[in-house]
């Protein structure tokens, strides 16, 4: 005889709501950590907001043992909460809220490609043992760019869809082509009324060519002046000679001539910092101050052209030049709590990340990367380049990242062509192996020229990346200082906000 | 997990149910800069993870290499535990972060109704 099982009979009637409630307390939101060498961690969010808390608090939010009804993790539990590292729904309330953060973050990508860099003519009158390019003094019609190359670049720098656009004129000396420098900006005029854009002009230069007519010039059309200051003269004569002159002199005095006729705004110093300029990192902030400077950009050589080929000059560890880095930083810090407000710029960018919403336009530190999506070079022969490191590993002869040739190459070959959809596997450090799981992925960038100049593979290898290296002891640094002492966090936000 | 120290060279037996294969590999590759690093099978629960130093006659500290090695294990199990846990909400994060930017598809034919209704008269 067969055994009946009687079951108790299912009803639809709704059980109690603990029923339906799963009993873990809280959700987990996206976040990263990352350990500190004083046994603390930062947690990152996914929408960069972080928290310095005692090492092993990440695995205790994880396992679930923050217990909001006990007082010693109230205020914890509430902060975790509140930045959006954990939720107490499964789906959080303010999941719109932080998609707009998420968007905030990326909207630079709005704006797509704004910066184009014209390098008007490859001739130099300075035979800097570093530099990145090349130069050459005679030859003219070789080495400037053609007005037809000109007038193309103009023509696909009009079909970027951002409305604010920046034409950047470097070279070589771009002074020396100045009569092409007038050429473009007076057809960029023509075409930005007729496309509805907002033109910036910036012209990089030594300023050894400079002449009263071209200042006249850059004031009537308010071009904005990039010029190099590696530091004293000592630093600076070495390190940029010129023949039979003092570069030094030259570039303060150009210096002091474009802040009487453009404005102090309007004319701005980036130092390359060579395995000389190691040594003096105090003399160099002091001489950025001496000349009343309110910004320095500390920046390490770039691995391309001559630069790698001067090897014992200029390769040198990550290790000192962040060790330079930080004292240069201190100086900068030790002069703003003086009174004396300058900024670090490369500091500035990432702290800009950290302490706000708000993205941030440089090219080096974008994820997706800069290349392209924010710049594109026309070299003066009139090949297109992803960026401008691009166009210096050209100069080696390596073209592995030249997009086409101006009044040949449309704009869609070049912005959405095969080259450029090879390039975007390795463009978002989202995916990028040792990047992915790294908490500072959102304060740093994708940079696949530089891994492939250093390391011969775009994807890069993290453990030896000096440019992973050089971003994670920097923001690690930075972070620490905010953490140890209050008035360098003041001073850093006065950075950011231009308040202090 | 069970380690031990021959020859210069590391061998963990890992147990794939509590440091799955991802972990590992993660884990394993900030140490591929200094050290060789090899991953076999040693059965579908167990996998031999062995760490060598890449210049045989090099000294190494194989204690603090033990101690950084089972902190990074746990670093990265922890990170997996999130990375998985937070997977949906991600994504749907960031599709709702990036909708805005779809096109609205206008129809390609004109709209009709077949009983006569004019949706243009709206």
């Amino acid at each position: 005889m067969e055994t009946v099982f009687l079951q108790e009979r299912q009803t639809r009637k709704f059980k109690d709501s603990h029923h339906y409630t799963a009993d873990t307390g809280y959700t987990l939101l996206p976040f990263r950590f990352h350990r500190l060498p004083d046994e603390r961690e930062i947690l990152v969010n996914e929408i960069g907001d972080y928290m310095v808390l005692p090492a092993g608090t990440c695995a205790r939010i994880i396992e679930r043992r923050i217990d909001s009804t006990q007082p010693e993790d109230k205020v914890l539990y509430e902060d975790l909460v509140a930045g959006f590292f954990i939720t107490e729904q499964p789906v959080p309330d303010l999941l719109e809220v932080i998609a707009t953060r998420y968007r905030t973050k990326k909207s630079f990508l709005d704006h797509f490609t704004s910066l184009h860099i014209f390098v008007i003519s490859l001739r130099c009158e300075h035979t800097c043992h570093y530099c990145q390019v090349s130069r050459v003094t005679s030859d003219r019609n070789k080495y400037d760019m053609s007005r037809a190359h000109i007038d193309a670049g103009i023509d696909m720098m009009m079909q970027s869809p951002g409305r604010n656009l920046t034409m950047e004129f470097q070279g070589g000396e771009a002074l020396l082509a100045f009569d092409n420098i007038v050429y473009a900006v007076e057809k960029a005029k023509l075409a930005a009324v007729k496309h509805g854009k907002q033109l910036t002009y910036v012209i990089c230069t030594n300023l050894a060519p400079l002449t009263d007519e071209m200042l006249a010039y850059c004031k009537e059309n308010s071009i904005l002046i990039s010029t190099s200051l590696d530091g004293p003269a000592f630093i600076h004569d070495k390190n940029r000679h010129k023949p039979n002159a003092s570069s030094y002199q030259l570039a303060v005095d150009g210096i002091r001539r474009c802040r009487e006729v453009l404005g102090e705004d309007n004319v701005s110093a980036l130092t390359t910092n060579t395995r000389r300029s190691l040594d003096y990192p105090v003399e160099i902030v002091d001489e950025y101050v001496a000349l009343g400077f309110r910004n320095i950009f500390l920046r390490p050589i770039s691995p391309y052209g001559f630069a790698t080929m001067s090897a014992n000059r200029n390769r040198y560890e990550t290790g000192r030049f962040l060790e330079f880095y930080k004292t240069a930083l201190d100086k900068i810090i030790e002069h703003n709590l003086n009174g004396y407000f300058i900024r670090e710029d490369y500091a500035a960018i990432i702290l800009k990340k950290l302490l706000t919403p708000f993205p941030v336009g440089y090219v080096d530190l974008q994820s997706p990367a800069g290349l392209i999506n924010s710049v594109i070079v026309f070299n003066y022969d009139g090949a297109i380049y992803a960026s401008d490191e691009s166009r210096m590993l050209a100069e080696m002869k390596d073209f592995t990242f030249r997009l086409g040739i101006l009044g040949e190459t449309s704009y869609r070959e070049v912005f959405y062509g095969e080259k450029t959809q090879a390039l975007t596997d390795v463009m978002v450090n989202e995916s990028l192996p040792g990047c992915s799981a790294c908490a500072f992925q959102g304060y740093c960038g994708a940079d696949p020229v530089f891994n492939y100049a250093t390391q011969g593979d775009m994807y890069g290898y993290r453990p030896d990346n000096s440019f992973c290296q050089r971003n994670m002891q920097i923001i690690e640094h930075l972070i620490t200082l905010m953490e140890q002492d209050k008035r360098i966090e003041k001073v850093f936000r006065s950075w950011i906000t231009g308040k202090s | 997990m069970e380690l031990q120290v021959m020859d210069n060279r590391l061998t963990a037996i890992v147990d794939l149910e509590v440091y799955p294969e991802p972990v590992l590999f993660k884990c394993l590759y900030w140490y591929t800069n200094n050290y060789e690093v090899e991953i076999t099978k040693v059965s579908t629960v167990q996998l031999k993870c062995t760490i060598a130093p890449k210049e045989a006659s090099a000294t190494t500290d194989w204690d603090y290499v033990i101690s950084r090695l089972r902190r990074d294990l746990v670093d990265f199990k922890l990170r997996q535990i999130v990375s998985d846990e937070t997977k949906t909400i991600r994504e749907l994060l960031i599709a709702k972060a990036f909708a805005y930017y779809d096109q609205e598809d206008l129809p390609a034919s004109g709209v009709t109704d077949p009983v006569g209704f004019d949706p243009q008269s709206i």
